[in-house]
């Protein structure tokens, strides 16, 4: 099988801080092969064509979360996606950094919001005051419970794939709501009361309008949707979470059955 | 927290005095008049049954349009400024509403 | 604006939702002319049944329907989580909403056309 050469229009969204007014779209040609990765298609642009291309990468496998960039409109890892699934019938793929973060410079975007939102979840586990006689046994369906929100790599394309975040003020954003469920839900965790009165507020879970923009974007296929819902409904019934989260402290040491 | 319930109690409660409201009043549609609405409207309880709609659709409804207004960072300072006139809207319409409701009454 | 069926079905939500509160208001201000007898509620309400306010109607009915079963579709993501279903969810609101405005709206355009 050849792998013959095929040639994409890369449109790409610039902006020099030190030169430019505001952004603007430029246009390079890139040949590419079907195993050709839309980061390939930067590296290949800022080796040979204009050194200026600014971008984060690092890993380049889709596990550190520097990539995420907004591609034909919609927010992805560039590392991991094909180049040849997002060329158009004009045979063009426009790259923008992600929306609604500042521009620090063409496709890197200003992440502070993002972090300082992911802070205000306390996204550490807060263990029980008492000092544990041995270690905790958790069972495999609590772990699984988990395991979607434990995945998150934290790279920045559902919240700013978010409306809300992107016409409210403080909302807290998908990506906190997520791990602030994860601590939540998690039975080694004893701050369930101040994380749910963190985010069970106007400004948290109950700021979300539904509308999944989070899930679409999630490179990993992660539900923060349904995360934010879960953490309504314990919001809600807090008490007697809490006391349930009590109870299981207190077998946490023993077998798992 | 609370306004979220209020919405979601109150839209519960509208699925059925809004299909009610539908068959009743507006199907199969006919020229609306005082002497139509009058017949029904004497009867106390749809007295009662209108007041908790409205007394709904209010709820729902105002929340509602707090909600969005305070979803807009531009909007949101002046969050207290909005709750007021939100609930001030509220007591008007209900007040002039159910007066309205209790009203209803052969004419002499 | 990132532009997805979501954001679609929510900015239609938003709108619909807005439409009507306004519609409410002016609504109980209208019907309110009852304290004022039968001759002052039958003049407001003949300026409200007029053939242009009839197709208004059917708008109004399509704002109600559809923002009524997009609610409806919100309360089974709130209570049942069903976000994998999601887009089908969506186009089943959409479809229904067409189906119910169809139903209603051609008896109030038969009823409009007949007493013109």
């Amino acid at each position: 099988m050849s792998d013959t050469q095929k040639t994409a229009s890369v449109r790409i969204q610039r902006f020099n801080p030190e030169k430019d007014h505001k952004p603007h779209f430029q246009e390079f040609t890139v040949s590419y092969t079907r195993d050709m990765t839309l980061l390939d298609a930067l590296h290949e642009i800022k080796s040979h064509q204009d050194g200026t291309l600014t971008y984060r990468r690092s890993c380049r496998h889709a596990i550190c979360g520097s990539c995420a960039m907004n591609v034909n409109g919609i927010n992805m890892l560039v590392c991991n996606t094909p180049i040849k699934e997002h060329i158009n019938r004009k045979g063009m793929v426009t790259i923008k950094p992600l929306p609604y973060l500042p521009i620090i410079k063409d496709l890197v975007v200003d992440r502070t919001k993002f972090w300082e939102q992911y802070m205000r979840v306390k996204p550490w586990l807060i263990p029980s005051p008492e000092v544990p006689e041995k270690e905790y046994r958790i069972s495999t369906e609590e772990v699984e419970a988990l395991n979607k929100a434990e995945t998150c790599i934290m790279c920045g394309a559902c919240y700013s794939a978010c409306t809300v975040v992107g016409t409210s003020e403080n909302y807290i954003g998908p990506h906190a709501l997520l791990k602030s469920f994860l601590r939540v839900l998690d039975p080694r965790d004893a701050g369930a009361a101040e994380r749910l009165e963190e985010v069970g507020t106007h400004e948290g879970a109950y700021r979300c309008h539904t509308i999944f923009n989070c899930i679409d974007a999630c490179p990993k296929k992660l539900d923060p949707t349904k995360a934010i819902e879960t953490l309504r409904n314990l919001a809600q019934k807090r008490l007697a979470f809490e006391d349930a989260k009590k109870k299981r402290l207190t077998t946490i040491t023993k077998a798992v059955e | 927290m609370r306004i979220f319930q209020i919405q979601r109690v109150t839209a519960v409660a509208l699925l059925v005095f809004m299909t009610i409201h539908m068959i009743v009043v507006h199907y199969p549609p006919f020229h609306i008049d005082f002497s139509i609405i009058v017949e029904r409207m004497v009867n106390p309880v749809w007295k009662v049954v209108e007041i908790l709609f409205l007394l709904s659709v209010l709820l729902h409804g105002l929340s509602g349009a707090y909600v969005v207004l305070t979803d807009y960072k531009q909007v949101s300072k002046f969050k207290k400024a909005l709750a007021l006139v939100v609930i001030v809207a509220g007591i008007v319409a209900f007040s002039w509403g159910t007066y309205t409701i209790i009203s209803w009454r052969l004419p002499a | 604006m990132y532009k997805t069926t979501g954001f679609v079905s929510f900015v239609l939500r938003r709108f619909t939702g807005v439409v009507l509160v306004l519609y409410l208001l002016l609504h109980i201000w209208v019907i309110g002319s009852a304290v004022s007898g039968p001759e002052v509620f039958d003049q407001r309400l003949n300026a409200v049944q007029t053939p242009l306010f009839k197709i208004a109607e059917i708008a109004l009915l399509a704002a109600v329907v559809y923002h009524a079963f997009d609610g409806v579709r919100l309360l089974l993501v709130n209570w049942f989580k069903v976000t994998d279903k999601r887009k089908n969810l969506f186009w089943a609101v959409f479809i229904v909403s067409a189906l119910m405005v169809i139903a209603g709206g051609v008896p109030i355009l038969l009823f409009m056309l007949e007493s013109k």
